[in-house]
Formats: C-alpha cells, structure tokens, sequence
C-alpha cells in the first residue's frame, strides 16, 4: 500500500506560509487619544476663592491671551500685598487690563454681529461654564437693547463680579 | 517713589526687570463734645509708630544731643564725632510736640521677644506676643481698628480706619485678626504707599479704562445681574476688608488723584525740604497726610522703620532718627492744619521697642559700633508720646518714673475715641494712660 504524503505537504505549506505571514507583518502603532470634551464647572460647585496669584494669573490671561510671565506676576502681586481691600485692587487691576492696547477682547463690532455666540463665548471664557437660558437671553437682550455697552464693559463687569472670584 | 517715567501701556510692554461715614459728634449746651458712642476726649486718634528699633539714649535722653529738635524739648548740639554724618534738614517749624504733650519718659515694652513685628503686633492688639508669632496669619488678638469698628456705635465704616505701613512682609496682615467675631469685616484699609505709589504701581495701575457715568450705570446693572445668580460674595471668604462700594469710588479717586501727582513729579519732594534729604520714613508719613487731608479718618496708624539701619550703621540710625523726628513734627502740622482734624485729634508717638545696651562689632565711617536688639533691658526702655490740644492733654508734663508699656496704647485709644468700655472685659490687660488727659 502507497502511503501518500500530501496531508504532510501541505501542513508543512501552511506552517512556513502562517510563520512568515507573522513574522513579516509591519506593526501597527495604535494612538490612543481623548476626545476633546469641554470641561467646565456648575456656578453652585464654584465654594473655592482664586488666590491672589491665581486671580492675577487668571485675569491677566483672560485679557490678553497669553499666559502672565513671573517676572510680571510678581510685580502685580506685590502691588496687590500693598493695598487692603482686595476686591478694590481687583477692581482697579482689571480697569487696567482692559485699558491696555495690547488687551485681547472680542471687539465690540464682533459682539454686536453675533450677540448669542458672544455671550456663550464668553460665559465660557470668564466663568468657564455655559450660560443657562435665562442668563443667556438676559445678557444678550441687555446687549441688544443698549448700543451704548461695550465689550469692555461686559468684560469689565463679568470680572469684577462675585463668581469670578471663585473656582 | 522719584523719577517716575512717562506713562506706558499695560505692565507686560514695561518690561520691567523685576482707607465716609463720620460719627457725627455733636456740642451739647453745656460746650462739652460728645460722640454717638460714648464719651470722647477727642474724634480722631493718629498713632505714629517711631519703629524700627530706637533707644532712649538717643532719643528721650538726648545722649548723642539733640537727634530729635521736633519732639524733644533740648538745645545741646549733636555730638561732634557723628554731626558729619546727620544731613543738615531744616528744623520743624513751630513747638515742639514735648511742649504739647505728656511725655512718658520711661515707658517699657516689657514682655516678648524684642522683634520688630512683635512689637508692631502688641501694639497695635494691647497684647503681648507672649506665644510663637506667625508671620504669615494675622494676629489672633483683635486689632485696635477692629475693637474701634465693631464697638464704636454706630459701626463705624472702613474709610475710618487705615493702617499705612512702610513695608510689606508680615505687616499688611496687622489691619485685622483671626479672632473670633472680629476679624477681616472689622479691619482697616491698609496701604504701603512705597510699593503702591512706585513706578511699578503707576504703570499697572494710574491708566485705568474710563467709562462715563451712564457706562459705569449699565456695567453695575450686568455685575448686579452677575451677582444675582451666583450664592457667594467676596464678604464671604474673609481674606478682606472690604469698603461700602460709594467709599469705593472715593478711594479710587484718591488712588488715581496720588497716581497723577506722582507722575507728575509732584510726591518727589512733598515737604520741599530737598529730594535728596526724602527717605522712606518721609515718604510714608506724607502718603499718611494725604490720606488725612482727603479722608479726616478717625484712626490713622503709620509707622517708620527707617532707623533700624542701626544693626549696621550707628551714624546713619542717628541721621534716620532726625527724619524720623521730621516727618512726625511734619504730620503733627498737617493734622492741626487739616480742618476737621486740627484740635480734635490725638497724637501718640511711640517705638515698638529699643535697641541694645552693648554694641555688635560692626563700625561705621565715624568709628561707631552698631547696636541690635535682642531683649536685653536697655532694648525693653522706650518713650511714649501723648499730643494734643491743651483742652484734652496736660501739655507739657513729663513723666520721669516707670510708668505706662506698650500695652497700654489700644485701651488708651478705645478711651479717647469713647468705645473702651464696649469692649468684653479681659481682652485688653493694659491700662489707659489717664496722666495725659485734661
């Protein structure tokens, strides 16, 4: 009787085919990232008041877009040591800032041509959170009905107001 | 605070290298003054803190001649071998504060540890800083602007009260405590007008944004909208005074007014006795004038510091003594210049303590050794100054034996001012000095 040896053939066919299928295959580098998600903070969760440097930081960048050096940061934290009512400092600080030519708002003709966005905008940037939906039609109502209001000044108030001052 | 430079914008393109709510006190039939709250010797108490560190014998006993021709009634020379080194200022006008006073010669900063910051704290709480001092928290015993605030009836307001320091450090944490049912809603404005009033302040602060008074209407309609919806205020976390928002606008005026005449070139010399005779003592004291001229508080305290050169310098301690002597001479002429202010104030002067008996090793140009303070005896001996009209203080009168301590310089303020009695028994163990009054 012939024994045949195809069945061995073709296993050994399939082994050499799988092993180097296998080992030639080029890896796959995975890149896991997180999806962007904004995060931001409900106004009642907001119990912690800014420190002196992270109001002045916080505040510094909100304005003119860029992160305060330390150089800068300490000489406005020693002015702040040096006068006792803090929300007055802030107060004047922030007047400041503001008045600055190099100042980063959204201008005023930007906040007029999308008056809705503008608020979300910068309800997100001062008090990192949404605004409801009363705040929301209240301020834009407010900017819509005074042509006279400034992105300055809605900026101004937002941060010299109570919630600002916390996290 | 000289040599301003022109205004630039905002503090990133400099590229720098680096306190009305008076009581109103009314005359009653008989001419005698009375206040809302209780009985006052007078309405307006200034305390002139002479810091930094001053022995009696250069000061109350003359030992190095007359260092201090504003305060001390005395006519000897300044001693030949340091006189090269005391700049020549021109002496203060009019009397000197001795004659218009009770001078307790021998006053004593008896206990605790002879610190600057430890002297500055008892005397400003009436306690002594008997148990370890943080310098970076408040006092824990109430201050004399909380006791004068929370027990003057009616509740007087900030804008009364200020504490204008020469540094930084530690002392900006004096204008309140941590004591319970005192503390920060009780607390004085606090100012230290060589940091503030600088050129680092001018450029971050003397531009702010203008808005005309409807915008300013409608930006406090958006903040009262703000605040609305948030539960929490500023008031609450207590880190600080806080000033009734129309005293605000007053204070911030102010600020801008000073910011404007500093760049102007107007605080340079305020006293016009010769920028180059201006120090920091100077500077300070006049920062205090202005803040009695506009705002006539009821309690004012300002220090000077500026003789403490001594643990280096002996000479240059005498020279700082005279400035020292300058600008407190200087500021009793505003506060009797100041209507409002002029015959119904009290003026207290005192160190916070003494200096050394025996000199460190260190000479200055004139072969003198230096002098610390470490709580020997001689550093426990100071003066203290009681000035005023002659209707409310024994002018005059010197009180040569051991009498009166440090302690008893915030019930002395809480009796001139009529609210010594509102305050809970056992707060305050030192005693007022009755010696000095009418």
């Amino acid at each position: 009787m012939q024994v045949s040896n195809k069945p061995l053939v073709i296993l050994t066919v399939i082994t050499i085919l799988l092993t180097s299928a296998i080992g030639c295959k080029k890896e796959t580098n995975y890149i896991y990232e997180v999806e962007d998600v904004q995060v931001t903070k409900d106004q009642s969760e907001k119990t912690v008041s800014k420190t002196m440097v992270e109001f002045i930081s916080i505040a510094y960048a909100d304005v003119f877009g860029l992160t305060i050096s330390q150089n800068d940061l300490g000489i406005l934290s020693l002015l702040y040591l040096a006068f006792g009512d803090k929300v007055l400092i802030e107060d004047v600080l922030v007047k400041n800032m503001l008045n600055s030519t190099e100042a980063n708002l959204p201008s005023d003709a930007e906040m007029r041509s999308n008056i809705g966005l503008y608020v979300k905008n910068t309800y997100l940037k001062l008090y990192n959170r949404e605004p409801n939906e009363l705040e929301s039609f209240t301020l834009n109502k407010k900017i819509s009905d005074n042509l006279e209001m400034t992105s300055a000044m809605v900026y101004y108030a937002m941060m010299t107001s109570n919630e600002y001052r916390f996290y | 605070m000289s040599n301003y430079i022109p205004r630039r914008s905002f503090l990133k393109k400099t590229a720098m290298a680096a306190a009305a709510t008076v009581a109103a006190p009314y005359i009653l039939p008989t001419g005698r003054l009375f206040a809302a709250s209780g009985n006052r010797i007078a309405n307006h108490v200034v305390f002139c803190m002479f810091a930094g560190g001053v022995r009696n014998i250069e000061s109350v006993l003359q030992g190095r001649g007359s260092l201090m021709p504003g305060t001390f009634i005395g006519s000897s020379g300044i001693d030949p071998s340091i006189a090269p080194g005391i700049q020549p200022l021109p002496l203060p006008m009019g009397q000197t504060l001795q004659a218009q006073a009770t001078l307790f010669k021998q006053f004593r900063y008896a206990q605790g540890p002879t610190g600057h910051f430890n002297g500055h704290s008892t005397a400003l709480t009436g306690n002594y800083t008997l148990q370890d001092l943080s310098i970076k928290e408040p006092p824990r015993n109430p201050t004399v602007f909380e006791y004068y605030r929370k027990h003057s009836d009616p509740i007087q307001n900030a804008l009364n009260a200020w504490w204008i320091s020469n540094a930084l450090g530690p002392y900006p944490s004096l204008n309140f405590s941590t004591y319970p049912g005192y503390g920060a809603l009780y607390g004085a404005n606090f100012m230290q007008p060589a940091t503030l009033i600088s050129e680092l302040g001018a450029n971050a602060l003397s531009n702010p944004k203008a808005f005309s008074q409807a915008q300013m209407q409608s930006v406090n309609d958006l903040r009262s909208f703000f605040n609305e919806s948030f539960s929490r205020s500023a008031s609450q976390d207590g880190g600080s005074i806080l000033n009734e928002n129309s005293d605000k606008d007053l204070i911030q005026s102010f600020l801008q007014n000073t910011f404007d005449t500093a760049l102007a070139g107007g605080l340079n010399d305020p006293w016009n006795v010769g920028q180059q005779f201006m120090n920091d003592d100077m500077f300070n004291v006049s920062a205090a004038e202005r803040i009695i001229q506009q705002f006539k508080p009821e309690l004012l305290v300002v220090n000077m510091q500026g003789v403490d050169i001594c643990h280096s310098n002996y000479t240059q301690y005498c020279n700082n003594l005279r400035k020292a002597d300058y600008a407190v001479s200087h500021l009793w002429q505003t506060i009797q210049s100041t209507p409002g202010m002029a015959n119904d104030t009290i003026l207290i002067v005192a160190p916070e303590h003494g200096r050394n008996l025996q000199p460190n090793t260190i000479s200055d140009n004139y072969g003198q050794l230096a002098l610390d303070h470490t709580s020997d005896n001689t550093s426990r001996e100071i003066f203290c100054m009681v000035v005023g009209p002659p209707d409310k203080v024994q002018q005059n009168q010197v009180i040569n034996t051991v009498t009166g301590e440090s302690i008893d310089i915030v019930p002395t303020i809480a009796h001139i001012l009529g609210f010594k009695d509102a305050i809970p028994g056992g707060m305050l163990p030192g005693r007022v000095l009755n010696e000095a009054f009418i």
